[in-house]
């Protein structure tokens, strides 16, 4: 079994520094390109040939009749003009900014005492799963009635809502809007958070407490800094979603009032299926892919999730 | 260069279609003609509580007929949005709901809809049988495009009457007599008007009978046609100075941008007497009906749009939902069966089922029928309105084409909410396309 199998991963690994890909690379079941063509043709037909399509279309004048017209670079010269699309892309990342910075510490928080074994805690967390089951359609719905001024929450509890003018500010509704999505997804991040923690040895704990560290130390010494990995990628989905907010504005406020809450998802949407300016809207959907990639890119790099170092070094 | 854009036409259509037809794929195939005078006619209407109505009409076609009809529905918020995409496709139906004016203006630019003309010719009836007013909402660059197909909603001033009592007013017949009661009701500690502001077209309909009365019907027919200086005009500016007004003296309260109509929201103040007023579609009365009748019984009071002194429109004259039209597509295989279809929208059958379950058709033979309605007063005191209506203004959203109604509703909105002032309101509607 031995020696059979070690000279062949070390010729592997021989030709690999040579740099010969080609090489033959024989016994160890190395996926060949075929393993990927399932995924590599799912991930073309419906990701990269629609955004192809995005592209061409951006350049382009074209309402859904007939056929698209060449508009060269009218689109993107009348995007730059327009101040409806900056604030839209500032409104993206104040939904994004304010959606990361409150619903992280509350999931670290439930995660970490759901991670408890206790049976209450079991069972307060399976609750607790239960706002991620619901469609964002019915809860913005459910909301939305719950807010009303003259017959829901505002008008019992005037000394906290006033008029109860939620959705005729723009600070009321990004309230808003940030309160549902967070109320929806973080029992998610909870649950992340939750597995993470869990995934703690528990022979740091037992040293932690020889050394003297009560609940408290023990939770930013060891279990913070065990979680890192897991806030980045607890990040970086909530970074993605906040870019991508639509279902929540489209609902709640619909961009309102006025052009408050547009931001650059729902704008991009309007633009398309409610002006019928289809040019004009793949030229948002192309600007936002810019952006996001920007984003994510510069968050890989900063957090060093590229690296991904283990979190058990020295364990 | 022209070889470049046909190839990226064809990419993009080839792409577009694609993509649709996966998508559609499952909707099946329409049944073809074999060339012996059967086959099928699509008949899309908007989907709502009328669909039993016109289920009812297709059976009754289906019965004589040898083509059949096959009648598609589209829920209602997205009916716009698909139709678009589907119109000019191979799913296109043969004939399909739409509100006449501008709703169906870029098709016709389009040349996807066939005049109706001849169908006229060979039955007058076609048109002779609506009210006027009404017919005309469909007529686009001088020639008729839709046949009318369900009731006619004109918007009224709904008010409960008890609320006005207690604040000692009484309906309002003019302008000043509006502002009073304004006043009078917010003594009482009741919102004067309930407004549906999240929705954004309750809003617009205060702007719509506001214009009319002070610049009369022209001026906005004008601004739908392209002239955009009738906005920046002496009566335009009177007609915001007279909103402002009323919006400063706390005629709607201060906080209807979260308050809908569609969620039940507008009309429940009115029928609790939170508030004393609201400016609604005459389905309206339905939906109290639905939701509150005992209020609809007793306290439930409705009139027309108070006069301007001074104003050039007409008292008489009307804004809202003229009706829904059929329009017909110029790809229809089957025009003397769907011909045949449209007769049916002015058929004894027809009238009796749409009075059925609330709604005012505009027929010549309405009134015949008007006792058999759900509520005999309401629907003949409606019917005389738009009978007797000099003009009757289609709604500013549905007047400009789709691509203009997200520029009217902030504008309005924005206006309401004192973001902009007069000028900016005047310079957003001054962006909008002619239809």
């Amino acid at each position: 079994m031995t020696t059979t199998a070690v000279p062949t991963v070390d010729s592997a690994e021989k030709s690999a520094r040579r740099g010969r890909p080609g090489g033959p690379v024989t016994g160890v079941g190395r996926p060949g390109i075929a393993w990927a063509a399932p995924a590599a043709v799912f991930f073309g037909l419906f990701a990269l040939v629609p955004l192809l399509l995005v592209v061409v279309l951006s350049f382009t004048r074209w309402n859904g009749l007939g056929s698209p017209e060449f508009a060269g670079l009218d689109n993107w010269s009348r995007l730059l003009d327009d101040p409806v699309m900056v604030k839209s892309l500032w409104l993206s990342l104040v939904f994004t900014v304010l959606g990361v910075v409150v619903q992280t510490p509350l999931s670290i928080l439930l995660g970490v005492w759901a991670a408890g074994r206790q049976r209450n805690r079991a069972v307060l967390s399976a609750v607790y799963f239960v706002p991620l089951l619901l469609s964002i359609t019915a809860v913005s719905v459910l909301w939305r009635a719950v807010l009303d001024p003259n017959f829901g929450v505002p008008s019992q509890a005037k000394w906290l809502f006033g008029d109860g003018n939620l959705f005729g500010t723009q600070a009321g509704a990004i309230g808003v809007l940030v309160f549902v999505s967070t109320w929806q997804f973080t029992p998610l991040h909870t649950l992340i958070y939750q597995g993470a923690a869990r995934a703690v040895p528990g022979v740091l704990y037992e040293a932690a407490r020889i050394d003297g560290a009560g609940t408290v130390r023990q939770f930013f010494h060891i279990t913070l800094p065990q979680l890192r990995n897991t806030v980045v990628t607890s990040t970086i989905l909530m970074v993605v979603g906040g870019l991508t907010t639509f279902d929540t504005v489209l609902i709640l406020t619909q961009g309102g009032p006025g052009t408050d809450t547009t931001n650059s998802a729902y704008y991009m949407y309007q633009k398309a299926f409610k002006s019928f300016d289809f040019g004009g809207a793949s030229a948002i959907a192309l600007l936002l892919v810019l952006v996001a990639t920007l984003v994510s890119l510069v968050m890989v790099r900063l957090t060093g999730y590229d690296r991904m170092r283990s979190t058990m070094e020295g364990v | 260069m022209k070889r470049h854009v046909r190839l990226l036409r064809t990419a993009v259509v080839g792409g577009a279609s694609l993509a649709m037809t996966l998508a559609l794929a499952a909707c099946g195939g329409s049944g073809d003609s074999a060339g012996d005078g059967s086959g099928e006619i699509h008949v899309l209407v908007y989907g709502d509580a009328t669909n039993k109505v016109e289920k009812q009409l297709v059976d009754t076609f289906n019965r004589t007929s040898k083509v059949k009809a096959v009648l598609d529905t589209i829920p209602g918020a997205d009916y716009q949005s698909k139709l678009q995409t589907i119109i000019s496709g191979k799913q296109a139906p043969d004939l399909f709901f739409n509100w006449g004016g501008g709703s169906i203006k870029p098709y016709v630019d389009a040349g996807l809809l066939m005049p109706l003309d001849d169908f006229i010719a060979k039955d007058p009836g076609l048109k002779s049988q609506f009210l006027p007013s009404v017919f005309n909402t469909a007529v686009v660059d001088g020639k008729p495009y839709g046949i009318p197909m369900r009731g006619t909603q004109p918007v009224l001033l709904f008010s409960n009457k008890k609320a006005l009592a207690e604040a000692g007013v009484t309906a309002p017949r003019t302008w000043d007599e509006l502002l009073a009661a304004v006043k009078a009701l917010k003594a009482k500690g009741v919102t004067p008007i309930a407004l549906g502001g999240g929705d954004k077209w309750p809003t617009q309909m205060w702007f719509q009978y506001v214009y009319d009365r002070v610049a009369g019907p022209d001026h906005f027919q004008k601004a739908v046609n392209g002239d955009k200086s009738v906005w920046a005009s002496a009566d335009s500016k009177r007609a915001l100075g007279m909103l402002k007004e009323l919006i400063d003296a706390g005629a709607f309260g201060t906080n209807y941008d979260s308050v809908k109509f569609t969620d039940g929201g507008s009309p429940a103040l009115l029928a609790t007497g939170k508030a004393a007023f609201e400016l609604m579609g005459s389905w309206e009365y339905s939906t109290l009906q639905d939701a509150y009748p005992d209020f609809v019984k007793s306290d439930l009071g409705y009139g027309t749009f108070p006069t301007v002194e001074g104003g050039k429109g007409d008292p008489a004259n009307l804004a809202g939902n003229t009706n829904n039209f059929y329009s017909v597509l110029k790809s229809t295989e089957h025009p003397e069966a769907v011909a045949e279809f449209l007769k049916l929208m002015y058929s004894d059958e027809f009238v009796k089922g749409q009075l059925g379950i609330g709604n005012l058709p505009t027929t010549a033979n309405t009134p015949k029928f008007l006792d058999g309605s759900a509520s005999p007063a309401y629907s003949t005191y409606q019917y005389d309105l738009v009978k007797k209506a000099p003009a009757f203004q289609l709604s500013w959203d549905q007047a400009y084409p789709p691509a203009a109604t997200t520029t009217i509703h902030q504008a309005v909105q924005q206006f309401f909410s004192g973001q902009t002032g007069p000028d900016a309101f005047i310079a957003a509607m001054q962006t909008l396309p002619a239809a």
